[in-house]
This record gives C-alpha cells, sequence and structure tokens, in this order.
C-alpha cells in the first residue's frame, strides 16, 4: 500500500459510522478523564480494557488511542483553570496558562492550548505518516549512551524555567532526581530509602507526586485567600477571544514545538514529557522579553502543548511499525491487541495495514472531533472559575484523591499525597518551582539506568559518550548550553570595558 | 447466630487490619503443638476461620475478587482473565480482577491477603512472589508456607535465548564457545536484577560453565531494542516477546529453557542435554492460581477441579498460547510441591549471583 | 520587610535532605566502580550536590530582605486531615462515607461560616463522586460502610 493509497483506505475506514463512534466515545471520555485531576489516560484504559474486548481490533485501538490524546486536550484545562496537572507534560503548561487565568484571561489559554495542540496533533500526524520508518530506526539506533546524554540535555536547558534564581532551579531538579532514586534500583535490586514499605518499591506514585505537588499545595495556599472567595465578574465573550497579538505570538512557538515533539515522541520513554520542557526553555530563550514568561506568556502555553500532543502522535511509530511500545499505556494498547489475537511487531504493519492507516486516520478525525468540541466548551470551563473557590475545593481533594487510587488501587498513595502535599505547599512558599521537581522525577531514573547501563556495556570505558555520534552531538550541546551564560557575560564585560 | 460463628468474625478483622500470618492469631486458640503440620494447621485454620457461614453447595454467595499483581493488559493479566471468563459462567458469580501491580506481583499477593477472609478472594500470580521474592526483597510481608493456600498451576512459560540475526553466533555451540572466551565476552539483558529472565540466565551460565556480563532492563520492549540496535549481544526473553521479531527475520533463537520443544516455535532445540548442558537442564515461569491461607479446603478443591477443566479445554489451552503461556494444571499438592522446588533451585541461583557482587 | 526567611530556611531544609540522603546512601549502599556502579553512587552524588545548591540558596539569602511568606495553619492542618481521612476511612467507610466525611473536614478552614452549607457540600459532592467513579468509571470500591 503505498502512502496515498494508506490514507484514502484510512479515511474510508475511519469514516464507517460505527468506527466514527468508538472514535467519538474514546476522545470524549479522554477529554473527560484528562480534565479530572489524577485520573489519566492510563487508568481510563485499563478500566476501559475488558470493553474492547467485544469490538474490533482496529475499533478497539482507535478508542483507546482517542482516551490517549483526548486525555492531554484535557490535561490542559485543568492545568489552566486549576493548576491540577495530572502528568508531568501538562506541568509545563501550568507555568503560563494558570497566570493568564489568574490575569482573567482563561479563555484565552484554553484556546491556545486547544488550538496549539490541535496544530500539534497535524503535525505529529504529518511527520508519523511521512517518516514512521525513520523514526522507528532512530528509536532502535538510541543506545543508552545516547539516551543518558539526550536526557541531561534536556536537564540543563530546563532546570532554570520556571524559577527566578538558578540555583532555586537547579535544587528542586536535583530534588526531583533523588526522589526519583526511591524504590528498587533497576541494576542492583537494591531497595533504596524504601525503608520497608513494600509500596515503594516502584518508587514514588508519579499521580502522587503531581497532585501533592501541584493540586493540594495550591488548595492549601487559596483556602482562606480573599481574593478566590467572591464570585469573580462574569467574563464577557469578548475577553474569551484571544486577540491578533495573542495569534501573532502563539503561531511560531506552536510550529515548533510541533515539530521538537514529533522527534522526541518516537524515542521510547518520556519523549512527551521531555519535549513539552525542551519547547518551553527554547520559547523563553529566544523570546525578545523572557521575563514575560511565568507570568502568562501565551508562548509558554502554545510550544509546550503543541509539543506534547504532537509527541504522543509520533509515539505510535515504534509501538506500530517495531512493536516496541515507549511508554506504559503504548504498552497497555498493544495488550489490548493481543487479546484479539493480533500479535504486534515488526510484522504487524505488513499482515494488517489497516491498523496503521485505520490509526492515523482517527488522529486526524479525532483531533478535529476534540477541537470541534472542546471549543465550544472553552465558555463552560471558564464559568467553572467563577464557583466560589470553598465549593470548589472540596470536590477537588476528593477527585484528586481517587485520582491517585486509581493507579494501582493502594490508599498507601492518598496517605502519600497528604505528606506530599504538605511539602508542596512549604517548597511554594518558599517559591521552589514544582515543575522542575517534576521533571527531575521522570527523568531521573531513565538518566541513572541508562549512564549505568551505558557504562556496563562499554565495560567501563567513558569513551563511549564521545564515541557514539548520537550521544556525542548531545553531549555537545550540553556543554555549549553550560558555557553559553559564561560567554555572554565575557562578552558584556569585553563590551563595557570597550 | 451461634458463639461459634461469631468468633470467626474477629479473625476476619485482624487479617484484614494489616499482613499477619493466620497462625499468628491462631496461637492463643489453638494449643500450639496442633502446628505439627502444615494440613492440619490448615485444616485448623479452616475449621475456625474460614467463613462457616455457607455450606460448599451455597459458594460462592457472592462475586469473587481475583487480585493480579500486574497491570492491566500484560500477560499476567490477560492470563487470568482468560481463566476468570469461564469460571465466571461456571461458578454462576461475576469475578472481579484486582489489578494490584507492583513489586514483582509482590504487592497483588499483599493486598489479596490484607482482603482475605471473606472467601471469596483469591488471587493469581507467576512464581516470583512465590519462590523467589523472599530472597530478593527485604521483606514481602507474608510467608508463602504459613500464609498462602496453593489452588493450582495454571500455565508455564519457558524462556527462550535470543540473539539478533546480524550477530555472528549461529547455534547454541558457537554462543557457548563465544562466551566461553573471555569472561564478559558476551553481555545480554535481562527484565531486571533476580528476575526469572537473570536467574535464568545465570543458570544456564554456571551449567554450561561460562560467564557473562548482565545487563539489566525493566522490560522486554527495552531488552529487544538493545539487542536489534546491536548493544547487547543476547537476552533470555519470554517466546511471545521474541517470536514477532524471528518471524520478520531480525531475530534468532539459540534455545529454549523447557524440558520439551514449545508449541509456538517447535523448532527451537531445548537447552537441556545440548551444547553440554545436563539433560535435567528446565527454567520455566509459571502461573498459579492461590488463595489465602485459611480457605474452606472445599472451595480450594472445588476451584481446583474447576480450573483444571477450563485450562484442559482446548479453546483456552490455543489462547494461552498465543500470549505464551502452556497450560498446565494440577493439584494444589502439585503446586505446592512445585514451590517448594523451585524455592530451593532458585535460592541457590541467588546465593551464586549475589557471591558475585 | 526583613530577611529573606524564604529562601533561607527552603535552602538549609534542602540542604539537610541532601546531606541526609547522601549519608544515608554511602553507609547503606554499595558505591560499585565507574565500570559497575552500585545503588549507593547516584544518591550519594545527588544528596551531595543538593546539600551544596541548598546552602548555595540559603547563605545568600541572609544578606537579603524579602517578605516572609505567611504559613497558613489551619488550612493545611484541614486540607491534609481530610486527605488523611478518606484515605484511611475508605475501607471501612466505603466511598459514600469516606467521601462525605472527608468534605465536611476538609471545610473546616473555610472561611464561610454555618454548617448547613457545608452539609449540603458534602452530600452534593458524594452524589458527584457515586455517578462519576462508581457508575461512570465503574471503579471497584465500597460504597457504603461496612457493617460491624
Amino acid at each position: 500500500m503505498t502512502t496515498w493509497e494508506g490514507l484514502l483506505f484510512g479515511i474510508g475506514f475511519v469514516t464507517q459510522p460505527e468506527v466514527l463512534v468508538y472514535c467519538f466515545l474514546g476522545v470524549v471520555l479522554g477529554t473527560f478523564v484528562g480534565v479530572l485531576p489524577g485520573i489519566g489516560a492510563m487508568a481510563a484504559i485499563s478500566l476501559l480494557l475488558p470493553i474492547t474486548y467485544y469490538v474490533t481490533p482496529e475499533a478497539a485501538l482507535i478508542m483507546l488511542a482517542g482516551v490517549y490524546y483526548g486525555a492531554q486536550y484535557g490535561g490542559a484545562v485543568s492545568s489552566i483553570l486549576l493548576r491540577l496537572p495530572g502528568t508531568p507534560q501538562s506541568a509545563v503548561t501550568t507555568l503560563d496558562g494558570y497566570p493568564m487565568a489568574q490575569n482573567g484571561r482563561a479563555g484565552v489559554a484554553l484556546f491556545t492550548a486547544m488550538v496549539s495542540s490541535f496544530t500539534g496533533s497535524v503535525i505529529g500526524i504529518v511527520v508519523l505518516v511521512l517518516l514512521a520508518g525513520w523514526l522507528s530506526r532512530a528509536a532502535t539506533a538510541f543506545g543508552a549512551a545516547d539516551y543518558a546524554a539526550m536526557m541531561i540535555l534536556g536537564l540543563v536547558a530546563a532546570s532554570t524555567i520556571g524559577t527566578a534564581r538558578p540555583a532555586k532551579g537547579f535544587a528542586m531538579v536535583t530534588l526531583g532526581l533523588l526522589l526519583g532514586c526511591v524504590g528498587t534500583d533497576v541494576n542492583s535490586g537494591a531497595q533504596r530509602f524504601t525503608f520497608g514499605q513494600t509500596e515503594l518499591l516502584d518508587g514514588i506514585n508519579l499521580v502522587a507526586l503531581a497532585m501533592g505537588m501541584f493540586g493540594v499545595a495550591e488548595v492549601i495556599a487559596n483556602v482562606r485567600n480573599p481574593a478566590r472567595q467572591g464570585v469573580m465578574e462574569k467574563i464577557g465573550l469578548k475577553r474569551l477571544m484571544p486577540r491578533r497579538d495573542d495569534l501573532r505570538r502563539m503561531a511560531l512557538p506552536t510550529l515548533r514545538g510541533g515539530a521538537l515533539g514529533s522527534f522526541f515522541g518516537a524515542l521510547p520513554g518520556t519523549g512527551s514529557t521531555l519535549s513539552s520542557f525542551l519547547s518551553y526553555s527554547m520559547e523563553r530563550r529566544i523570546a525578545r522579553q523572557p521575563e514575560r514568561f511565568g507570568t502568562g506568556a501565551v508562548e509558554g502555553v502554545a510550544g509546550p502543548e503543541a509539543a506534547n500532543n504532537s509527541a504522543a502522535i509520533t509515539a505510535f511509530a515504534p509501538t506500530l511499525t517495531l512493536g516496541i511500545p515507549g511508554d506504559p499505556i503504548m504498552a497497555l494498547m498493544l495488550g489490548a491487541l493481543v487479546i484479539h489475537g493480533i500479535q504486534p511487531g515488526p510484522m504487524m504493519l505488513e499482515a494488517r495495514p489497516e491498523m496503521f492507516w485505520g490509526l492515523v486516520a482517527s488522529f486526524g478525525i479525532g483531533n478535529l472531533l476534540l477541537l470541534v468540541l472542546n471549543l465550544p466548551l472553552i465558555g463552560i470551563w471558564v464559568a467553572m472559575l467563577r464557583i466560589p473557590f470553598n465549593y470548589l475545593y472540596p470536590a477537588i481533594l476528593v477527585f484528586l484523591c481517587l485520582g491517585v487510587y486509581s493507579v494501582r488501587g493502594l490508599t498507601f498513595d492518598i496517605v502519600a499525597v497528604a505528606g506530599i502535599g504538605l511539602a508542596g505547599y512549604l517548597l511554594a512558599l518558599a517559591r521552589f518551582s514544582p515543575a522542575l521537581l517534576l521533571l527531575g522525577f521522570v527523568l531521573g531514573p531513565l538518566i541513572e539506568t541508562n549512564l549505568r547501563r551505558a557504562f556496563l556495556i562499554s565495560r567501563g570505558d567513558p569513551m563511549v559518550f564521545l564515541e557514539r555520534p548520537i550521544a556525542a552531538g548531545f553531549v555537545i550541546a550540553t556543554v555549549a548550553l553550560l558555557l553559553l551564560p559564561l560567554w555572554q557575560a565575557w562578552r558584556r564585560r569585553a563590551r563595557a570595558s570597550d | 447466630m451461634t458463639a461459634g460463628a461469631r468468633a470467626p468474625a474477629i479473625w476476619k478483622v485482624a487479617i484484614a487490619g494489616n499482613i499477619v500470618s493466620v497462625e499468628t492469631g491462631e496461637v492463643e486458640e489453638i494449643p500450639v503443638k496442633i502446628q505439627m503440620t502444615r494440613r492440619a494447621v490448615l485444616a485448623c485454620t479452616a475449621a475456625f476461620t474460614a467463613v462457616p457461614a455457607f455450606g460448599q453447595d451455597t459458594w460462592p454467595t457472592e462475586p469473587l475478587r481475583v487480585f493480579v499483581g500486574f497491570p492491566a493488559g500484560s500477560s499476567p493479566d490477560t492470563l487470568a482473565r482468560i481463566v476468570t471468563d469461564q469460571l465466571a459462567q461456571r461458578l454462576g458469580q461475576p469475578v472481579v480482577i484486582e489489578n494490584r501491580p507492583g513489586a514483582g506481583g509482590v504487592i497483588g499477593v499483599q493486598q489479596m491477603l490484607v482482603s482475605a477472609g471473606d472467601g471469596h478472594t483469591f488471587g493469581t500470580t507467576i512464581n516470583g512472589p512465590l519462590t523467589t521474592a523472599q530472597r530478593m526483597m527485604d521483606s514481602t510481608g507474608y510467608d508463602v508456607e504459613t500464609d498462602i493456600a496453593p489452588v493450582t498451576l495454571i500455565a508455564t512459560s519457558p524462556l527462550v535465548l535470543a540473539v539478533s540475526a546480524d550477530s555472528d553466533i549461529a547455534d547454541l555451540d558457537a554462543f557457548i564457545a563465544a562466551a566461553a572466551a573471555d569472561e564478559e565476552a558476551i553481555a545480554y539483558g535481562s527484565v531486571g536484577q533476580g528476575s526469572g529472565a537473570h536467574l535464568t540466565a545465570e543458570l544456564f551460565a554456571t551449567e554450561a560453565g561460562v560467564s557473562m556480563l548482565h545487563v539489566p532492563f525493566t522490560s522486554y520492549a527495552e531488552v529487544t531494542t538493545s539487542i536489534l540496535g546491536g548493544e547487547i549481544d543476547a537476552g533470555f526473553m519470554a517466546p511471545s516477546a521474541a517470536l514477532p521479531f524471528v518471524q520478520a527475520g531480525t531475530m534468532r533463537m539459540l534455545g529454549i529453557t523447557s524440558a520439551a520443544p514449545f508449541a509456538q516455535a517447535p523448532d527451537v532445540p531445548v537447552l537441556a542435554g545440548n551444547a553440554g548442558l545436563p539433560d535435567d537442564f528446565r527454567a520455566e515461569l509459571w502461573n498459579a492460581f492461590i488463595a489465602p491461607a485459611g480457605t474452606d479446603p472445599d472451595v480450594i478443591a472445588r476451584l481446583n477441579t474447576e480450573i483444571t477443566d477450563i485450562v484442559a479445554d482446548a479453546a483456552v489451552q490455543e489462547q494461552l498460547l498465543a500470549i505464551g503461556w502452556q497450560g498446565a494444571p494440577g493439584t494444589p499438592e502439585d503446586l505446592r510441591e512445585r514451590i517448594v522446588t523451585d524455592t530451593a533451585m532458585w535460592g541457590d541461583v541467588i546465593d551464586r549471583v549475589q557471591a558475585q557482587q | 520587610m526583613q530577611r529573606d526567611w524564604a529562601d533561607i530556611c527552603g535552602g538549609l531544609a534542602l540542604a539537610a535532605i541532601g546531606a541526609g540522603a547522601a549519608g544515608w546512601a554511602a553507609v547503606h549502599y554499595d558505591m560499585g566502580a565507574l565500570r559497575r556502579m552500585g545503588p549507593g553512587a547516584f544518591p550519594v552524588v545527588l544528596g551531595s550536590t543538593l546539600f551544596l545548591l541548598g546552602l548555595f540558596v540559603a547563605l545568600p539569602a541572609f544578606a537579603r530582605t524579602d517578605t516572609a511568606p505567611k504559613f497558613e495553619a489551619k488550612a493545611a492542618l484541614g486540607v491534609l486531615g481530610a486527605i488523611l481521612i478518606f484515605a484511611l476511612g475508605l475501607p471501612w467507610l466505603g466511598l459514600a462515607g469516606a467521601t462525605a466525611t472527608a468534605v465536611l473536614v476538609a471545610t473546616l478552614p473555610a472561611p464561610r461560616q454555618g454548617w448547613v452549607w457545608r452539609i449540603v457540600l458534602a452530600v452534593a459532592v458524594t452524589a458527584l463522586t457515586l455517578l462519576v467513579f462508581n457508575l461512570g468509571l465503574r471503579m471497584t470500591l465500597p460504597v457504603w460502610p461496612r457493617m460491624p
């Protein structure tokens, strides 16, 4: 099947009423669970899995995929309105989306997130269609040393975002990395910082960490905040819509974010998280007024949202062409196929091309549905902000507890939310950035295992980081990034002395 | 309700509150000497703690809960769903799968024990939590011998020794020769320190008289990527993880750890008796249906009969094979024996691995 | 205006966490070598780095002034108490009981006086929770309090 034939076939397939219904169900459910704090795509897909036994494998996959990328849209809503990111990638969206909402520009922030998400997805789909094979080869070409070098670059690039003082940013990343050490060490099997708690053997629950650091901390800070008690004045339709200035500002970051995300998404692991953080830090670096970031810059919402959505699409490249799932959610979807007797693997694309093309076409239709569905909802979401906080926060607390519980059904994790929430509140009081902590936490275990694996495989030879071209490229970029401020300072001084 | 029927309710609360051995709760009531044999303990436990309110003819009176220590969609989860789907039909009660993933399946077993005491709580688990976990972890919080009542083995899965299709290593003899050339000439991937894949590889190395470099990963997907990318030389993998790549011509299987050829890959030679390995070489993962100790022996017998029947069905066999499991049901005693022999076998391997570090 | 207590306390706390983690890891976990790094290597390096960064945040702050943040003790107690009650109560009170109790506790620090709205809110949130999680998402949880 050529690309063109495939696409035509896919579109024909998806426009069958039955398939369309499953696609619609998937994206609606995805948006819904994405908005609910803590309940992510993972939990929703696990809950849906038994239902998929009764539909065709293509319809099942299309529905589950709809949940997956629909949840990204929904996640942006709760990040912007309530500062409740369910995933690390939507944590980036809180950095400027939430300040926008506080400034009465929630509608614009939501509009930006949705349009950028849609554009990012379209970029992801185009890249997936044209370069699926190439992306998959890139995924296998990446070795342990390359991953380690890439993620270290990501950390260094991102660790100054969301904070006024670089030392505080680095401290949060380091604390996140340290928290990532909790649990069973992959390389040695040693149980680190678990203090006899079996529940900690797989590490701290990511959702519990995100909910505690952001949600609980935010609720505590606002319970007695007088600004949140009264009914906010009604926001006119005019303020919901972006100004021409906003549209101009979001255009390029969206395109850049989409491109960035479509590359990193194909790399198994944390492509989505890494690309949204990288997009944010890139936008801030090239912005003419970087000080606007963190106070409600449209670019800070547009770039990362485009990046994480395009990454969510290209993440299917290795999953579909190699049968190698990039993250637990992909693994879950492949598991759904296995139930239908389809063996995921390198042969799947040849054996069942309708699967690939049907899914790709469903991405297009699904994202269009999401846009059409969500744009009119913006008014309703914004109206939610007019509910006095007194009535809102108890429900938020209960929902986020259940969201955390849904991950693996342990009340231990809810107790952990309370502890993490207190720590998160204290950190917020001292003006430390929780987003960076989350980034360190997500990347930490990956950096550690890949670094150690690289040394193990190279039999202890550090040259592996310079001999492998991919790793060497990232190492050079990291060094350049670290030296850049020094060079700029030197040049400024040189100019001043002239 | 009689006083006799009331007492167990207290036990139930104690058991549900935290993970305690059923026996520790019993010591006050039952003379210690009764605990001579496991069988006697089980019988007494059943008499005192299994909810006596229901008789054999009325059980099950409510939906069954089956704890699985792996996430929805994983291979152990799919296996559990295949079996419990049929079980629900046969028992006339729904069976709810409770996924409690974590710690290599140990959390699932723990959570089953936390919820124990209602006579409707069970679990399926792979071998790890019943055989090697006690040695690999500081504390699992349960004692396999006294807290778990075996119901039946469901299925077994061998592992295959796989290399990249681009590799120079053509067969098992060549592999052992290459590994013998130098202590760490061959780097192999596993799904974690102490995982079945790791221990199997170390058992293989010991029996073959070689030594290889162990590179731990977290999933077969990662191991596959690394083998295909040429970073590591080999891996002991689940057949279902390796087969798609073998069919695509990017991987080669050199041997299989089961005693007899595996139905899904019949032309892959067994390791046993090959290339200087002993004839009784066998290393399999398995999956079993278990109950908390103290479950009514009649209930266990009923479940054993039903599950043995289900797994014997050809359609179910085929479903299991598709996800890499070969049906292998037996009696509760068989499972108990398998736990004991495997615990001893892997214990030796763990001793050697830990001595190396 | 007074000393920049936020950075001083935050920095020192992080330094303490870093030192503690590094110390614990150094004592309990093997460091290994570059070729085969042990489980202790990363925590020791990260803990030491955090210790230094914490000092780096705290020490310059002694020379600075800033507004001190206000710790909302009542709000923290109410919110964290509600979460703990929800967590520990879930197995006994069921989803409905735990939700209602948690909502009541959570509203304690709210500035609005009176009990009627608190009870109405508890009932409303409980109903919503049951609707979404029990009927909608079909989470397997006991709904009603367990009878003794």
